[in-house]
């Protein structure tokens, strides 16, 4: 395996242990689960489940963006989040933020997340060899 | 490599929120989850953990077929149980229903609540497939 296919970039929260951001493979980049935490502070963000989810979306969108890749092109979603009630946020703020063609998804409810996330979002999308 | 392009069949159950039932990207089926919801009124199906499962993997074998994939073609699958695992039961299911056995990670969750009536969905899964 090419290390040079291991992307780990500083405008998303550095991983705290042994990942790495993305890897790209066969036209597909593989993004590790991402939470609520600011890329400068690595704190999560204020705001509740909204604003994590919107903090978690924007540190994949960033990883794609250095993979060569993007939000509108992400083949396959995966959500978990903690509390059953926030379902419709969940929902209402994917919707906003990814457009047509939208990916297939996988959502399932967790007992925990890593550091007391309450929603984590991971993905596979296409990218350019 | 065939062009992305995403699948809403008339054979799966109507998705409830912005998703397609699959994506077909880099030769692969990406599904999304499937729970036991009958495709031609939304509702769960009777039958328990058994049949919402055999309906689960009914409604993946519908839409690989429309994106020219099968079960026999499934490369990796995600089960999700709410509840008791009842894994003998579960794998009883797979080895009939699956002719050439996936990868598969099986795992218990607090809730699926990603579709509607989720109050009794036991269980769902997703999968990957190849398209050749």
């Amino acid at each position: 395996m090419k290390n040079d296919d291991a992307i780990t970039i500083d405008k998303a929260p550095i991983p705290r242990g042994p990942y790495v951001h993305a890897r790209k493979h066969g036209g597909l980049v593989w993004v590790t689960g991402q939470i609520g935490r600011d890329a400068k502070t690595g704190d999560f963000v204020k705001g509740g489940f909204e604003a994590e989810f919107n903090q978690a979306i924007d540190n994949l969108e960033e990883i794609l963006k250095a993979s060569g890749s993007g939000l509108d092109r992400v083949v396959r979603a995966q959500i978990e989040f903690v509390e059953e009630k926030d379902l419709e946020a969940m929902n209402r703020i994917y919707g906003e933020r990814f457009k047509e063609p939208f990916p297939a998804r996988t959502s399932f409810g967790v007992a925990f997340l890593w550091k007391g996330a309450k929603v984590q979002i991971d993905c596979v999308a296409a990218v350019d060899d | 490599m065939t062009e992305r392009h995403s699948i809403v069949s008339t054979r799966g159950p109507q998705p409830t929120a912005t998703y397609p039932h699959a994506v077909v990207e880099g030769g692969y089926v990406w599904a999304t989850a499937q729970a036991g919801r009958d495709p031609s009124n939304g509702e769960m199906v009777e039958g328990g953990l058994e049949g919402q499962l055999e309906r689960a993997i009914s409604n993946l074998e519908a839409i690989l077929a429309d994106c020219g994939s099968s079960l026999d073609r499934v490369v990796k699958t995600m089960v999700m149980v709410v509840g008791d695992p009842q894994e003998s039961l579960i794998d009883a299911v797979f080895a009939r229903r699956f002719p050439n056995l996936p990868a598969r990670t099986i795992f218990g969750v607090a809730f699926l609540a990603a579709e509607p009536g989720h109050e009794a969905v036991q269980i769902q899964l997703d999968c990957v497939a190849s398209l050749a």
